[in-house]
């Protein structure tokens, strides 16, 4: 499997056609919202921070920016493949803008309508071709104009793509902004995503274009402040054929759930393997 | 004869100046497991083995195998002792980061000479930390300075596996 890491370096080193040191760039991602539960006859304001980073919850690059940012130049084709969305309790779904900084981007939004609101970036598929050279070194190149050299074997055409998102409700929340959007992997099911508790089951549900996920997959669940723990204490969760799982806290906090697919490519489309992510923030809260 | 004595004496007491209490011939010898790991991806870690006073000065450092600059400060123990500082230097014992396996890490009788110790209990520490993993920090008193052979296990859980620290007169 390759890293976010390494898409984001070769998208990079592609675009400035240069061959750049390679820094190694963290590859976890999350929206980190200032609250998820709010409440109030007058419209509200939520915050969020945005990261692509390793130490969950802390930030150590930026994700996202309007234009008026700090962009690493690494980070600027990526940014650009970034779609950044909130969807509202109705159903309406409108731009956002995220400012980069050094080690996070930020944003805001305004709560108007009371209900849930979806909050996310995406990145639809990028392009991607891997192979073992002559030598038997790996070898691969992002977009559709490298070349694939003489002599090398175990081609593979492949898309990639992710979703990292969070949930926010104002007053009563509702299920609206949560039906699948139909593109890539989401998240579903029978629980709330913004009415989490300690020692209560969470059962939720991934969906892969719109329907459930017909494959077995793992999913890690991970609380935030990794920094100041000697162990990341991840919990990898099986989800059943229906992409099914549910998971019990013991701690009220933040938490970050991620799941990873790769679905074959339709015969003749050109492509084989379509990667599929999904980053979504949860707070959970204490009984 | 009155002065042959004591020119004897000076040179008894300048001999004595001399070898003690600085001076120890012993060697150090460090066995360290870095264990195997089954997770996606997989970075070696950065590990970091060195001596501190008993009152957590940083004396030497044994080894330092890391990759990037960027991550030294995740090393914590070591670079708040020793690292941020560059004191006392190290870049005599850095190397690359190791693949799992066992790896012994040895300070001569000569070199440990050189840093002029005095004998007595010090600590030895072994911190270890690998990037989208953990960190484990094992901290061992030893003696430096007994005449016999001292030996002392150590074992970590996550990122680390035994230590087996070894100091021979």
């Amino acid at each position: 499997m390759l890293s976010a890491s390494t898409l984001i370096k070769n998208i990079a080193t592609l675009t400035l056609a240069l061959s750049l040191p390679l820094t190694a760039i963290a590859h976890e991602r999350y929206i980190l919202p200032s609250h998820t539960v709010l409440s109030g006859e007058e419209a509200q304001s939520v915050s969020f921070i945005a990261s692509i980073s390793n130490a969950i919850f802390h930030g150590d690059k930026p994700l996202g920016d309007n234009g008026k940012g700090v962009v690493p130049q690494k980070l600027a084709p990526l940014f650009k493949r970034l779609k950044a969305v909130v969807i509202s309790p109705d159903g309406v779904s409108r731009e956002m803008s995220w400012q980069a900084f050094s080690r996070f981007s930020v944003a805001d939004t305004q709560l108007q309508q009371s209900g849930t609101y979806r909050i996310a970036l995406v990145q639809g598929d990028v392009p991607m071709t891997t192979f073992i050279k002559a030598d038997g070194k790996k070898g691969r190149f992002f977009g559709n104009k490298g070349k694939v050299p003489s002599g090398a074997t175990n081609v593979v055409k492949r898309t990639t793509a992710s979703r990292v998102e969070t949930y926010v409700s104002f007053n009563d929340p509702n299920n609206t902004a949560l039906l699948p959007t139909a593109k890539g992997l989401e998240l579903s099911g029978e629980t709330h995503p913004t009415d989490l508790f300690v020692d209560e089951a969470l059962r939720f549900q991934l969906t892969y274009l719109g329907k459930p996920l017909h494959k077995a997959t793992k999913v890690k669940v991970v609380q935030g402040a990794t920094r100041h723990r000697n162990q990341r204490d991840e919990a990898i969760i099986a989800t059943d054929a229906q992409g099914k799982f549910s998971l019990t806290l013991s701690q009220a906090g933040f938490y970050l759930l991620s799941a990873n697919i790769d679905v074959k490519g339709k015969a003749g489309s050109g492509i084989d393997i379509h990667h599929h992510s999904l980053y979504a923030t949860l707070e959970v809260f204490p009984q | 004869m009155k002065i042959h004595l004591s020119v004897l004496a000076i040179l008894a007491c300048t001999c004595l100046l001399l070898v003690s209490p600085n001076s120890f011939a012993q060697q150090i010898s460090v066995e360290i497991t870095i264990p195997k790991i089954k997770v996606q991806p997989y970075h070696k870690p950065y590990v970091a083995v060195w001596i501190e006073t008993r009152k957590r000065q940083g004396v030497h450092t044994l080894a330092f195998w890391h990759e990037q600059k960027d991550w030294f400060k995740d090393v914590r123990q070591w670079w708040r002792k020793i690292g941020r500082q560059q004191k006392p230097a190290y870049d005599q014992v850095t190397g690359a980061t190791r693949k799992p396996g066992t790896y012994t890490i040895k300070i001569s009788s000569k070199e440990l000479t050189a840093l002029n110790l005095s004998p007595g209990e010090y600590f030895l520490n072994v911190e270890a930390v690998r990037e989208e993993g953990g960190r484990e920090f094992i901290r061992q008193k030893i003696t430096l300075g007994a005449s016999e052979i001292k030996q002392y296990e150590k074992s970590g859980k996550h990122e680390l596996g035994k230590v087996t620290i070894s100091v021979t007169p």
